[in-house]
Formats: structure tokens, sequence, C-alpha cells
């Protein structure tokens, strides 16, 4: 049996379908399930192995985006998901759900202290929705999550994607290894905080960040959007070239990395296991 | 007691950088911090836990609000205003307390530190606010220190009204009476008017003769159903009724008979499942689902309010799909605006005495723009496909389209997916949002009686996080359960329509109007009845299932309520606590609306075809067209739509490494299928200015021709009609609305693609003042906007507008005539000249056909279809997009290379072509003469046109983005 995801879904999250399609394409299974039935029955948590909190925007990014859904997890469900972050478990926030798990303080819980807020993601510097296609570069982190994955072309959709910390938070979360994901040039480069390399102003060009063990990862581009080729913003130029050259499109784009990344975590450890 | 919260934000938030650059763009230097202000009397609001909820520490400090600012700007909502902030505060309260009903209230203040004087602060919330809706207050420091701080303010609606029910009309009453309420509306006791009922003296007799028959006296709750109904919203009367020699009227003559025609031609190859009977149209995707379109209009409300009525529009919109059959998954929003130039500042008013100024073009369109973009991108829908078009005469009816496509299974529980009906029998269930007074009549428009302060303000503002609940649980849950027989959306008319409809099915309904539960007590029978709050569905719903689907729909944080039930005894009725205040026969209430035979005249419009010089330097003459707004680039509006939500972008709005705004798009709504929705639309609102009936066959071939171009064959097409047309009373308007019919019957005939859904908008008319207190109307062109959806059965077939790699070949498909006639160049040039573009179907046709196989056959590697400002803009775009040089040659044609350049002709289509394809795709169109090879696209930075010019792609980009940079 594959490790089991579930994806939470309700009050205005909007990209559970596509992502637990993300899941099962690299051979995983999982359940899309509402958080009032959560709330319902929290002992489900423990059927799980992967806790995915999708994008979206959840009660409509009012009073801060992320904010008011992570108080109802954290007023009715906080000592189930202290409890399913401590087992041998990978979490993983995209977008609002980035938004959301940042509230809740399960990023970055220096030692082990879940729960506290350190880190806001807010207004973006432009004060506009971004949506639009961005490179990443894989910063120094030991994230099962992370592991072979170098730099990404993938898109951001958010408000609210600004990274922001007083600076000894900051010194810390790269003491620790915790930053994920920087915003670079196509070239490469640092973004140096200028758009629209860093499509929010975002401190240090952060664009994902992770707790200590890496195990949690909460990051605001959406790999689910760009796991195909087909949903490259240079699609039709990729697959112009492939013609020519008389070869085919890769099915597999950069996004489904991150979801392989679990796949492969649980097939070690269950072999392990076993 | 009413506790105040203040949650100061970092002093770098992005909000108060925003206003310190619109500051600055006035030459203000000021410094701005934000503090989001929520107010409430529940006791819980004084709860640590619940104030600490409302903020983040690490950005955001509670009641700690600074004191060392010049000036203190409070903006908030008027009472009974949709306040969604204020909602999810109260459900974050609910959270703390278990209490449910606690009312929250938001607002926002703004600390404003430097050398401004109090009218720049007056200006600042006048641009920040709209005093239709919103409250603003402004105080300078001293003041602010001496009062301790701002006014507490608890906008809470307060209704007089006392023991309501309805009122009796006696209608034995002269003519001018009758004539007087059909136009005022129905007299209050202090003798007021409760709002115009539309409704003609012909239609007030034939109450008057329906209520003798009953004999008896008829109540306002009756009569202001009846107006609901035949309203031309609802009826569309102009479309229906008999027109000159066509006596079954416009809509049954040629819209419908069009599809009927090429549904029976089509036979086996027929597309359509779902035509005009639904609340959209419905086209086959695969052999699992169909798809769904709807473009609805926002037009009247967006003018007063922008962002509520575009943002009511979205997600209403949104309705109709989930209202089709028995519940379609929104997959992909579209958005279109026809605005007057937002750099243009023209003084209107709505009073003579020039107090009531209509709102600046700017704020209309940053408020729709705005409106579309929160309904859209809270919804989890996305919006890429849509178009902004620009003409002065939009400027006091701005036209908001709006429109959703949707995804159903073809069977649903062993069932058709695009079938339901209300059985007799079955509960008639109201879900979703509670009902307040808004929207009823269209009071919005009565700006007089919203300037003296009404009790609940009557503009809507839509609430998509409720509605998103509403759909998930409906769409993603209970559809599939089959616990309901129907659903239907409530919009115009609210209950009084959605109820109507549904009850044609079972042949009658029985409401008992006290159960619909209320924002605030006191609403008058009636007002509940009629109101249009939004983010309610109706559902009819078999007894068994009522407990279940009621507590279901309740754990997803959805209310439900029964409000009567579907009989077939032939009557509309309505109890208000056991007492009958409606009591009418269906086919009265759905039929019983006179005819009103329409007369036409005609007159082609234009002027004499001017000669203009030949541009001396075709750099000025291309950076100027580029920048005109219609033909420029709207990136500013696809950056904030999110489009790839649903993982489902194939081919976005931006097209090329140099991101041009294109007009198509192509989306994968199952994403386990190739299968490709492609979308696109077209309109030339002023072509309208020499003739409508070449502005329709232009707005319909070039929908058709842009989906075309990216792929599909149009054998694979529908289409959707939206006719905004002015003065719709008088019989020369009246004449080119029956030319631009005839003109896309004939055209979609032709084509083969039926229309599957419509609307229109008649009476788009501003009347108001100038500045100096003179009467105006201003109408806007007519206008009709054709949209097309399409299947493309792989979108490896798909086809953008930027050319791919140098040393492609460049054709020119489709013929060019001297038609410059209200194209954009003759515009720039301020003449409207004569040869308006006419369509050519037959020849269209023939080069659809052959395009179709070719790309296919994958012979094109980029394709863009020509349209505003002509090749012009088509050479310049491709080469912007692709960030590439051309060499072009136009010596082999007849025209003059102006000519050549900025004709808007028609059924054209730009493509290259990779070398290797050459010999097979000359092949393909050979025997077509309208096949023109005309250059390459080249190594170098420039856009060459042999013997006419030479442009710097590097300077043509900057031309076509500049316009709306930083907006």
């Amino acid at each position: 049996m594959s490790a089991q995801v579930i994806v939470l879904s309700g009050y205005g999250l909007n990209c559970e379908e596509e992502t637990l399609f993300a899941f099962r394409h690299v051979g995983l299974d999982g359940d899309i399930v509402h958080i009032n039935d959560v709330i319902d029955s929290p002992k489900m948590l423990e059927a799980y192995q992967v806790l995915c909190v999708p994008g979206g925007f959840s009660y409509g990014d009012d009073t801060g985006s992320g904010n008011a859904f992570a108080q109802k997890m954290k007023l009715a469900l906080w000592d189930n998901l202290k409890a399913f972050v401590e087992r041998d478990t990978l979490t993983l926030g995209i977008c609002n759900g980035c938004q959301i798990l940042t509230n809740l303080g399960l990023v970055p819980a220096f030692d082990k202290a879940y729960g506290k807020r350190d880190i806001a993601v807010t207004y973006n510097k432009s004060a506009r929705y971004q949506c639009r296609w961005i490179d990443l570069k894989v910063a120094e982190n030991n994230s099962p999550w992370l592991s072979g994955i170098e730099s990404m072309h993938i898109p951001v959709a958010h408000g609210e994607g600004r990274f922001m910390m007083e600076d000894t938070t900051l010194a810390k979360l790269k003491a620790n290894k915790q930053i994920a994901f920087h915003y670079v040039t196509p070239e490469g480069q640092p973004a140096n905080e200028e758009f629209p390399y860093n499509p929010n102003g975002s401190v240090g060009d952060i664009a994902a960040i992770t707790d200590e063990s890496g195990k949690v990862l909460v990051m605001m581009p959406h790999p689910e959007r760009g796991m195909f080729t087909w949903q490259r913003d240079d699609y039709m130029e990729v697959k112009d070239a492939a013609q020519r050259g008389g070869q085919e499109v890769p099915e597999e784009s950069d996004g489904l990395a991150i979801f392989k990344n679990a796949a492969i975590y649980f097939e070690s450890t269950l072999k392990k296991s076993a | 007691m009413t506790y105040r919260i203040e949650i100061l934000a970092h002093k770098d938030d992005g909000r108060g950088l925003e206003i310190e650059k619109i500051m600055d763009g006035l030459g203000k230097k000021v410094n701005v911090r934000v503090v989001d202000v929520y107010t409430s009397e529940n006791e819980t609001a004084a709860n640590d836990i619940f104030q600490s909820a409302l903020g983040n520490p690490v950005t955001q400090k509670v009641n700690q609000t600074p004191k060392d600012f010049d000036w203190a700007l409070e903006i908030g909502f008027l009472p009974g205003v949709t306040d969604n902030i204020g909602h999810t505060a109260a459900e974050l309260l609910a959270l703390c307390s278990n209490d449910n009903h606690a009312e929250v209230y938001s607002s926002r203040l703004y600390l404003i530190s430097g050398k401004v004087k109090k009218s720049d602060i007056e200006a600042l919330a006048e641009s920040l606010s709209n005093k239709l809706i919103q409250r603003s207050s402004i105080k300078d420091n001293a003041t602010f220190k001496k009062d301790g701080g701002m006014d507490v303010i608890v906008p809470k609606v307060k209704l007089e009204n006392k023991n309501v029910s309805a009122d009796k009309i006696d209608l034995n009453i002269s003519d001018k009476e009758l004539e007087e309420i059909g136009k005022s509306g129905i007299e209050n006791l202090d003798g007021s008017r409760r709002g115009p009922l539309g409704l003609s003296l012909l239609y007030m007799k034939a109450i008057q003769t329906y209520f003798k028959k009953e004999g008896r006296a008829a109540t306002d709750i009756e009569i202001e159903t009846l107006a609901q109904t035949w309203s031309e919203h609802c009826k569309h009367t102009i479309f229906a009724s008999p027109i000159d020699e066509v006596k079954d009227g416009l809509y049954k003559h040629y819209i419908k008979r069009a599809t009927k025609e090429i549904r029976e031609k089509k036979g086996e190859r027929d597309i359509c499942v779902s035509v005009f009977s639904d609340n959209a149209g419905g086209i086959i995707f695969d052999e699992d689902y169909l798809i769904t379109d709807k473009v609805e209009t926002h037009n009247s409300p967006s003018a007063l309010d922008p962002f509520g009525g575009a943002i009511t529009g979205i997600v209403g919109v949104n309705r109709d799909c989930i209202g089709f059959g028995q519940g379609a998954k929104p997959v992909i929003n579209r958005y279109g605006f026809c605005l007057a130039d937002p750099r243009s500042n023209p003084q209107y008013f709505r009073d003579a005495k020039c107090m009531n100024p209509i709102l600046s073009p700017a704020t209309i369109m940053h408020g729709v723009v705005a409106g579309v973009e929160s309904g859209g991108n809270c919804s989890g829908i996305p919006t890429p496909q849509g178009f902004v078009v620009f003409d002065d005469r939009f400027v006091g009816k701005p036209l908001v389209f709006v429109g959703t496509i949707g995804l159903i299974p073809r069977e649903i529980n062993g069932k058709p997916g695009h079938k339901k009906k209300a059985n007799a029998g079955d509960k008639i269930v109201m879900v979703g949002g509670r009902v307040g007074q808004d929207g009823i009549h269209g009071a919005t428009f009565s700006s007089v009686a919203l300037d003296e302060g009404s009790p609940a303000t009557a503009v809507q503002i839509g609430d998509p996080i409720t509605q998103k609940k509403l759909s998930d649980a409906i769409i993603k849950e209970i559809r599939d359960l089959g616990w309901y027989s129907a659903i239907t959306d409530n919009g115009a008319g609210g209950l009084s329509s959605s109820v109507g409809e549904m009850a044609e099915q079972s042949g009658g309904f029985h409401v008992e109007l006290e159960k619909v539960p209320l924002k605030y007590p006191g609403m008058s029978p009636w007002e509940i009845w009629i109101s249009e709050s939004q983010e309610r569905m109706t559902l009819a719903v078999p007894e068994k299932n009522i407990d279940k689907l009621i507590k279901h729909l309740a754990k997803r944080g959805v209310e439900a309520t029964v409000v009567g039930t579907y009989t077939d005894s032939g009557r509309a009725v309505i109890s208000w606590d056991g007492e009958t205040i409606l009591d009418l026969e269906m086919d009265f209430l759905h039929d019983g609306n006179p005819e009103t035979p329409l007369k036409t005249t005609f007159t082609r419009g234009g002027e004499k075809e001017p000669n203009l010089d030949t541009p001396k330097d075709y750099n000025e003459v291309f950076a100027k067209l580029l920048a005109r707004p219609n033909v420029a680039s709207k990136e500013f509006i696809s950056m904030q739509y999110d489009h790839n939500v649903q993982g489902s972008a194939v081919l976005g709005p931006l097209q090329g490494k140099g991101r041009v705004y294109a007009e198509t798009s192509i989306t994968r709504p199952v994403l386990s299928s190739p299968k490709g929705v492609v979308l696109s639309q077209g309109l030339f609102p002023r072509y309208s200015d020499i003739d409508a009936g070449a502005m329709a066959a232009a707005s319909l071939d070039m929908a058709v021709r842009n989906a075309v171009a990216a792929g599909v064959d149009f054998t694979q097409l529908a289409l959707l009609d939206n006719f905004c047309w002015c003065s719709s009373d008088e019989p020369e308007r009246l004449g080119q609305l029956k030319r631009s019919v005839e003109a896309i019957y004939e055209m979609a005939v032709k084509y083969e693609t039926p229309f599957i859904s419509g609307k229109d908008s008649m009476f788009n008319d501003f009347k108001g003042y100038d500045k100096d207190g003179k009467a105006v109307k201003i109408s806007v062109p007519p206008t009709l906007l054709v949209s097309s959806i399409g299947v493309i059965p792989h979108v490896q077939h798909a086809i953008s507008l930027a050319p791919k790699a140098e040393g492609d070949l460049v054709y020119l498909l489709g013929e060019t005539k001297d038609e410059l006639g209200a194209c954009e160049y003759y515009d720039m040039n301020g003449v409207l000249g004569n040869n308006v573009p006419e369509t050519d179907a037959h020849q269209n046709l023939r080069l659809y056909k052959l395009y179709a196989r070719a790309s296919r056959d994958r012979l094109i590697a980029s394709a863009y279809a020509l349209g505003y400002g002509g090749l012009a803009a088509g050479l310049a775009k491709k080469a912007i997009a692709a960030q590439v040089g051309m060499e072009i040659d136009l010596s082999g044609f007849d025209l003059a290379a102006d000519k050549m350049l900025f004709s808007e002709s028609t059924g054209r289509i730009l493509v290259s072509v990779a070398p290797q394809n050459k010999k097979a795709f000359e092949k393909n169109f050979k025997g077509f003469e309208q096949c023109h090879y005309i250059g390459s696209v080249s190594y170098s930075e420039n856009l060459m046109i042999r013997d006419v010019a030479s442009l710097k792609v590097k300077e043509l980009e900057a031309a076509y983005k500049n316009t709306f940079k930083g907006y």
C-alpha cells in the first residue's frame, strides 16, 4: 500500500483537485477532505502520511491571507496537527496553504516550538495580485521534499506572498538551512528583490521555507500548475522546437519533482520498515 | 457596549505604499500607515483570543495605533452593504464564542504624515471610496487626539416597518393613474412612490383586466411580481415582439432559427446538446462531459459602483453555470469591458445643478478590473479570456461583460446531466446567502434617493466565499448524490424569477414567504420576493431528502431553508403568515404580457471616404497606432487575474517571450484528457457608425477566426451573442438592430456555427447634464459581442501568435481591401470614412476549411487573426511577441502601402511557417488565390517593410506597452 495523502478543502481553498491529481500521478493515493469533516473526527489524520493544504482563497484573504483558516485549525485541531507533524510524516502548504501553515507556526518552528508565529506572509509590495511564471533556485536545505531539485520554472499567483520577518529570524533561518527556494532571474542569478523576478518583494528573495526537520515545506509558487509541459508558459515554443527536431515533447515538467519526492520518501521509509 | 479593534499594519505595507504612490502622482510626498478596524457590539469582541486572532504578531500590532501623523482618514461601509471582511471577522468571533449570530463591521483607517491640506485628503477619500456604498471621515491630528481617536460607528440596518404585510391596490382607476403606477411605482401612504416598474400602459391595462376577471383588488406583491416577470430584462420583449414583417420576432426568426437550421443540417455531426433553454448553453466536450458557456452583462450597476457591479456580475454568471442542468462546475471565466479612455476626464453630471458627477473613466476602469479580479480569483476559477474596447461614448454607461464556462458529466445518476425537472410535491429550498434589500428595483439608479441616505443601500456587492462554499457543496458533493430534482440560480428578480421559472415545469407553486431567512427584520413581503440578494440558488427537493440535504449543507457552512412547495395547481400562490397575498394563474404570470409590435427604419451612416496623405514617418504612425488603447497591451489585467488556477491553462492571455495580450485562450478542463477548450470573441462597436450590419458580421467573423487561427476546427465551434444596444424605443436604433441580427443569421448559417446562448441589454444610454447644466444624452454605439467556444482534440495542435524561429516564412491569408472606414487608423486621424469592412462569409469559409487542414497537419508555426489596427498591428505584435525582426514586402499588392497596413478587412490571418513545411503549406493552399507570401522572420532587430519603413522592435514594444504601464 502506498502512503496516503490528505488534501484539505473548504472555506475557499480551491486547488485541492489538481493537487491531489499531482500526488496520484506519482503513485500516491489519497483523499480530499473538508476541514469540517477533519474537525468532526480529528483522529482520521492518523491514517495519513502526507498532509497537504492546497492553494486557494480561504475566507477571501480577509483579516490577512490564511489567517482565519489558521485560527480555525488552531482552535479546533491543534493537538492533532502537532501530533501529525511530530510523527514520520510530510506536510506541504502551497500558496494559501503556505500562508495558513505559516500563520499556524508550523514553520519555522525553531527548536521544535510548533505553533509560534515568527514569520508573516503579507501583501505584495506592488499591492497587486501577481499571476506570472517565475524561476526558483533551491537553497541549501536537506528537506526530503527537495532532494535532487536544483531549479524550477513554475508560476506564482497571489496577492500576499511577501515573506517578512525580523533580521534575527532571517539569520536563524539561513543558519538552520530552512530556506527552501529563492526567486532568481531566468539566468539563475539572484533576483535581489527586484520585480518581476521576485514577484512580491519577499525579503531575501525567499519563495519557500521549511521547519527544522525539512518535513514541513511551505511554498508560495504552485508546483501543481507546472507539473506537465503543456502547462508551461513556453509550451508553444517547446512543442514547436520538438516538432522541428522530430522529437516528442516530454510529458513532465519541473513542478512534479516535489510530489515525486514525497513518493520516494515513503518508498524508502516503507522499505526500511519492511 | 461597542468594541473597536484596531490592527496596525507594518510600516512597509503594500497597501500603504500604493497610496503613497497615488499621492506622489499628485505631487504630494506623504507617509501612510494602514490600520484595519473591526467594530462589534458583541461581548466576545473584548476577548484577547479574538483580538489577537485578527492580526499577525510579526507584522501587525493590536490597538497600538500611533499618534504621530497629520491626518487620519477612515473608510467604512454604509448600513446594509455587503461587508465580506466583516463576515470573516464574525466567523472568527463565532469560533471564539460559539455565537453564530454576532455581527462585526470592518473599516480601514489611513494615518497620513506629510505637508498636505484637508482638501488633499478629501480628494484622496474620493478616489478611495464610493459615496453610494461607503462613508469616509477625516480628522486632523489635534481633533483625533482631542476625541481620543476616530468616532465609533456601527453601520447596522434599522428598518422602521412594523407589522408589515401586503397592501391591496385598487386598479379600478383612470388610465392616467395606471400609467403613473407603471412608470413611477406603487404609491406609499406618504405619497411617495416605490420606484419604477417599467410597465407600459398596455401592460397595466392587461393587469387591470385580469383582476377584473378575478373579481378582486390586486396586491402590491402581485403587481411587483408581474413587473419583474414581464420586464425587458427577463422577457426580452424587444427581441420577442413582432417587428416590421417579422411576425415571430428577431430572436425566434433569426437567432433561434439559425441554430435550428444548422443543427438539422449537421445531423450526426451536431455538437449542441442544450441551447437557449437553460441558464447556459451546452455542447459536447468528449464522451463523458459537456461544456457550457454563458455571457452576461452588468452595465448599469457598474456605472455607479464599478467594483460592486463587476464582482456581482462575475459571481452571478458563475451561478448560471452552477444552475445549468443538474449543476455544472465553473472551469473558466471570461471578462470584457467597453470603457471610455481612462486618460480622459470629461465632466458630466446626473443632476442639473451639477452636484452629482459621474465617475471618471479611470475610476470605472480600476473598479471593474478589480471587481472581476476579486470575484474570479476568490472563487478559484481561472480568468484567461477577455478584452477591453475603448470609445468615449462608453463614458456614462460602461459595458461590463462576464462569462463562465462549465463542465458537467453527460450522465449523472443514470440521467442526462443537462436535464432537470421540478416535480409537484417537491419542496422549494433556498440555499446560500440571506435576503436583504439588495438590488430591489435596481433602486441603485435612483441616485437622489441614495444621496438622501436610505436605511439600507440598494447596491449589491458579491460575496465570492459564501458562494464558493455553496458551489463546492452542490457541485462537488450533493449533485452526484441525486438529492434534488432541479436547480436554478437567483439572479435578476430573485425568488420571484427562480421559483417562477422552475414552477413552469411542475405547473405551480405555493411559497410561504415568512420562512425566507432575512439579513435584518422589517422587510415587506414584496421586497423579500423580488430582492436580488446574491449567492443564492433555488432547489426543488423531494421531501424524503430534505433533512439530509439541510444537514449536509450546514456541515459545509451553508444555510438552506424550505420556503414552500412546487404544485401542479396551475397557480402561483404566496402566503404570509397564513394569509394569501399572491394568487395568480401561471399562464397569465408567464404569458399574459400583450404583444407590442415594433417598427423600424434604417439609414446607413458614414461620411465621404477621405483622402489621407501617405504617412511621411511610419515610425511615428506605428508608435501612435500601437499606443492606442484598443491596440495597446492590457497585460496589467491578465497579470492580476489568476489564469492558471485548476492547473488547466494551456495557451494563456500573454503569448510569447514578449508577452503580447492575446485574443484567444486554450484550457484543458479535464487534466487527464488532452482535449482543449478554445475561447475567443469579436466586437467592433465603432463600425455601427457606418453600418450595424457590417459591425455584426465583422464581430462574428472575428470570434470565429480567432478560434480558427488558434487551431480549432470551425465545425467544433459554437457562438454566444450579447447585444448591448441603445435607445431601443427609436425606430432607427431598432433598424440597426434588425440589420445586425439579419447579418449574423446569414453568417452563422454559412459558417455552420450555432448560437447556444445569448443575452441583451437594450437601453445603454446615459441621460444627464454637462458642466453647464445642459441636458445631454450619450448613447453607446450599438455593440454586438460574439463569443466563441470550441473543442480542439489535442492541445498539441494549438497555435499561438508568436513566431517560433528566425528564417520562418510569413504569409498573409485572406484578401485586403480598401476598407478603412471606422477603423483605428481613420479614427486616429479624426475621420470616420465610408468603406467599413464588409464580410464575405463564402470566401472566408473557403480559407477556414483549408486552414483547418493545415493546422491539423501542424504546418503552421504561428498565427494571428488581424483585427484592430489591421496588418500593421498584426506584424508589430508578432515581432514583439517573439522579440524578433521581420522582413516584409508588400509591393506585390495593388493597394497602396498605407491602405495595406491599416485596412481592417475581415477574414485575414497572418501566419509564419517553418521552411521545411513550405512545400506542404503551399500545396495545402493551392488554388486559393488569397495566400500571399510576404516575407520572413529575420535575424535583425527591426521590422522592415520594404520601401516603406524600418521599425525598431524595441520601440514598437515600448509604444505597445507604455499606455497602461503602472495601472
